[in-house]
């Protein structure tokens, strides 16, 4: 079943990697994925935006207008992007950050602080590691074991501390997902 | 001992024109590379210009360059192929002009090949118009009252140009008007290919020529103008030896 | 084989030096970047060279330089630095120098846009440079299909001495997806031995010069064989996709990234009864004009060409192989915009159903 996903918020805040990491999980447990980001002229700062597209079959266009899931890490992106939001679809929303009403009952909407969150955890970075937590939670496009093995190969062995926390950072995601 | 036409020359007559100091420069580098033993070894990259006639009387693995382009192409050739001694010999409007990104880029670099520039102070071959190297007052098909800093700069002086980079290991010029300028040349040229067959680094060598056709004079009223106006604001001269320095 | 999720530039990169590619030169500007960030530490890793040039001019030229002693050799850029190295390109056709140019195209005219768009097609299949020479275009459609053509672009380089480019747009370039990366081909091959300048040991030849300059009749002689070459490459030497073509009514025209949002489109259209297929170009030069002859034009009632370019770039190839034997209809996006899905498909909606003109 393929589904497209758009990751949006701003520069720093780990969107393009939640979206590479989405995609890489689902790769390595077997799907087909593509992964797009999109960057602005600017370094840093700017807006940040990526789609993934995850099928059971290799992907045909990797680029989504309508999309099944849909992450705002902040206010700017969720204005910019949310009636791309397919009805039926899920919105991930960053509610530290996120402050105005969400005003479509078409949708499921898992709204978390997830900033505080990873600030609980002792590790700011993390925040976007919580929303793919939640993502997992809710949904069934990547399991928990993918998205670990997958975090693993690039964590484990150069930084376990940052592989910990991470770990922590997702099953609060995950809880928090399932919950909503 | 015999005197003999240098193995990297053919037999056949030069089609530059009477009194033209290329011919001469292409003897004398024919003549080092002999010495070095290096015929089979030598790549000669081949610019644009009047110097691109040595793609008739050049004898040796030749690669002909775009306008300006011989440094970069040198350094592609030599990247891939360290142990052959390559060169380019460029005019004054392909090196100074057009191709003042690339003989700037490669010296910087310090590309393990070495540059013979051919400063006449015109464009040949295209038919005498000024050239970056052109003197003040001095009357091409595009100075036609003589070159007036006002409009177009001063010439432009390479050797002391390139001198001021780090990486080079060897820039010197030489005036091909006397015997004794010539024979100076012919060392220099030496010492380039040997410091580059040693691994050393980037060479350059400006050698001071004529063009008796564009210039309006006979080749022997050249050798005079050289004295009188081109020696004096080209000094003739070593500007850069790094082993000489670290010595 | 392993596989890879790669990025598309990255993908390239890594085919390019399996196929042998040993010599690098280029200059950043995006939406490339990773190609010469890549092989900076990449080349060195197999033997290889890799050098960032102070220009366009300098890096193609210094490509000409690796490639005329036989050595594998690449430049990327995208529209602004093509367009500074459609010199050395050209010098490449005339010195009959095989090397892959790789355009990873942004929008244009002019400085333009970083952002992807396909406003180089006719740039890359009319005229790459000056002097009337053509090269063969190569135009991946998805990052497998970009590593095999670049993975082959130099044996076609080599068999015919002349450059080859990959003209891919700025999303494929961007974008990461799962690739089949081929073996190692060798780095010393003989297929250029022939010609080259290159010393090899116990090997007694004589001079060789290779040069772009050629006497008048030479010249001519010279035009007259190219001429003979590309209609070779357009009997021999096509690449397309034919796409649900048996029954279809209206086909799509596309290449690149496009193709892909058409496709989209297609499956979405067939599922609601409408007969459209596609003819999707591999190479755009030569381009697939059997493709359009071998149309049933008693079924199709038109030809839509949808382009990340405006005005339409190839609608002119198209047109002179469907011969007004059905309308050529154009939509796309450019400047940087992208098409998508939704918009892709009621475009096509509209044209099928005859609601536009």
């Amino acid at each position: 079943m393929k589904k497209s996903l758009i990751f949006s918020g701003s520069g720093g805040q780990g969107v393009v990697s939640a979206g590479m990491m989405t995609a890489k999980a689902a790769v390595e447990g077997g799907k087909y994925a593509t992964f797009l980001p999109e960057y602005g002229p600017e370094q840093r700062g700017g807006s940040a935006k990526c789609t993934v597209v995850i099928d059971d079959s290799p992907v045909v266009s990797p680029l989504a207008k309508k999309c099944d899931v849909l992450v705002c890490m902040n206010e700017l992106s969720f204005s910019k992007f949310k009636t791309q939001l397919r009805e039926g679809g899920v919105l991930l929303l960053n509610s530290n950050r996120v402050t105005s009403e969400v005003k479509r009952d078409d949708i499921t909407v898992i709204s978390l602080p997830v900033d505080d969150i990873a600030d609980e955890i002792g590790n700011p970075k993390a925040a976007n590691i919580v929303i793919i937590g939640a993502l997992i939670g809710a949904t069934n496009i990547i399991t928990e074991d993918e998205f670990l093995d997958s975090l693993k190969k690039k964590f484990a062995s150069k930084a376990p501390a940052i592989m910990e926390m991470n770990t922590v950072a997702l099953r609060r995601g995950i809880e928090l997902g399932q919950k909503q | 001992m015999e005197y003999t036409r240098p193995s990297c020359l053919k037999g056949s007559p030069s089609g530059f024109c009477p009194g033209c100091m290329h011919s001469l420069a292409a003897k004398i580098i024919a003549e080092a590379v002999d010495e070095l033993g290096q015929k089979d070894n030598c790549v000669h990259v081949v610019p644009v210009g009047c110097s691109t006639l040595n793609l008739l009387y050049w004898d040796g693995d030749i690669v002909g360059a775009a306008h300006g382009r011989a440094p970069a192409v040198a350094t592609g050739f030599k990247r891939t192929n360290p142990e052959r001694l390559v060169f380019t010999y460029q005019g004054d409007g392909d090196l100074a002009a057009i191709g003042l990104a690339e003989i700037m880029g490669a010296a910087n670099r310090g590309e393990n090949f070495t540059v013979i520039f051919a400063n006449n102070q015109t464009y040949g071959m295209t038919g005498g118009q000024m050239a970056p190297t052109t003197l003040i007052g001095q009357k091409t098909t595009t100075t036609r009252y003589g070159r007036d800093p006002k409009d177009t700069g001063y010439p432009m002086r390479m050797c002391e140009l390139i001198s001021t980079l780090k990486a080079p290991v060897f820039v010197a010029r030489y005036a091909l008007n006397s015997p004794k300028g010539i024979n100076e040349a012919r060392k220099g040229i030496k010492k380039a290919f040997e410091l580059q067959l040693a691994g050393k680094g980037f060479t350059f060598i400006e050698l001071l020529t004529n063009c008796p056709t564009n210039w309006g004079m006979t080749p022997l009223q050249t050798l005079d103008y050289m004295n009188t106006n081109t020696i004096p604001y080209f000094v003739p001269g070593v500007y850069k030896d790094k082993e000489a320095e670290t010595k | 084989m392993s596989k890879v999720f790669m990025k598309g530039n990255e993908a390239i990169a890594e085919a390019a030096v399996r196929a042998g590619c040993r010599f690098f030169a280029g200059y950043p500007i995006t939406p490339q970047n990773e190609i010469p960030e890549y092989l900076s530490w990449r080349l060195p890793e197999v033997g290889g060279v890799f050098v960032q040039g102070e220009s366009e001019v300098a890096s193609v030229n210094m490509v000409y330089g690796a490639a005329s002693s036989g050595c594998r050799a690449m430049t990327s850029s995208s529209g602004p630095g093509i367009s500074l190295k459609s010199e050395g390109i050209s010098y490449l056709a005339s010195t009959k120098l095989p090397a892959v140019v790789v355009n990873i195209s942004r929008g244009g005219p002019g400085l333009g846009s970083i952002q992807p768009a396909q406003m180089d097609y006719l740039q890359a299949t009319k005229a790459m440079g000056h002097g009337g020479f053509r090269v063969m275009v190569f135009a991946p459609s998805t990052l497998q299909e970009a590593v095999d053509l670049t993975y082959n672009a130099w044996d076609y380089a080599e068999r015919d001495r002349n450059p080859v480019l990959i003209l891919m747009d700025g999303c494929l370039g961007a974008i990461m997806e799962l690739v089949e990366l081929p073996e190692f081909k060798s780095a010393d091959r003989e297929g250029t031995k022939h010609w080259d300048l290159k010393r090899r040991e116990g090997e007694n030849r004589k001079a060789r010069l290779l040069t772009p300059y050629y006497p008048e009749a030479m010249l001519e002689h010279e035009n007259t064989m190219r001429g003979q070459l590309y209609k070779e490459w357009e009997e021999n030497d096509v690449k397309v996709e034919e796409f649900m073509l048996d029954d279809a009514e209206y086909v799509i025209v596309a290449y690149g990234i496009s193709a892909r949002v058409s496709r989209e489109a297609i499956f979405r259209l067939r599922a609601e009864g409408f007969k459209v297929g596609m003819i999707r170009p591999i190479t755009l030069y030569p381009f697939p004009k059997k493709s359009f002859q071998n149309l049933n034009y008693d079924l199709v009632k038109g030809i839509i060409d949808i382009e990340l370019a405006i005005p339409a770039q190839m609608r002119d190839d198209i047109a002179l192989e469907v011969k007004d034997r059905a309308p050529v209809y154009t939509y796309g996006h450019s400047g940087g915009i992208l098409l998508d899905d939704e918009s892709t498909y009621n475009a096509i909606k509209k044209i099928v159903t005859g609601g536009a003109k």
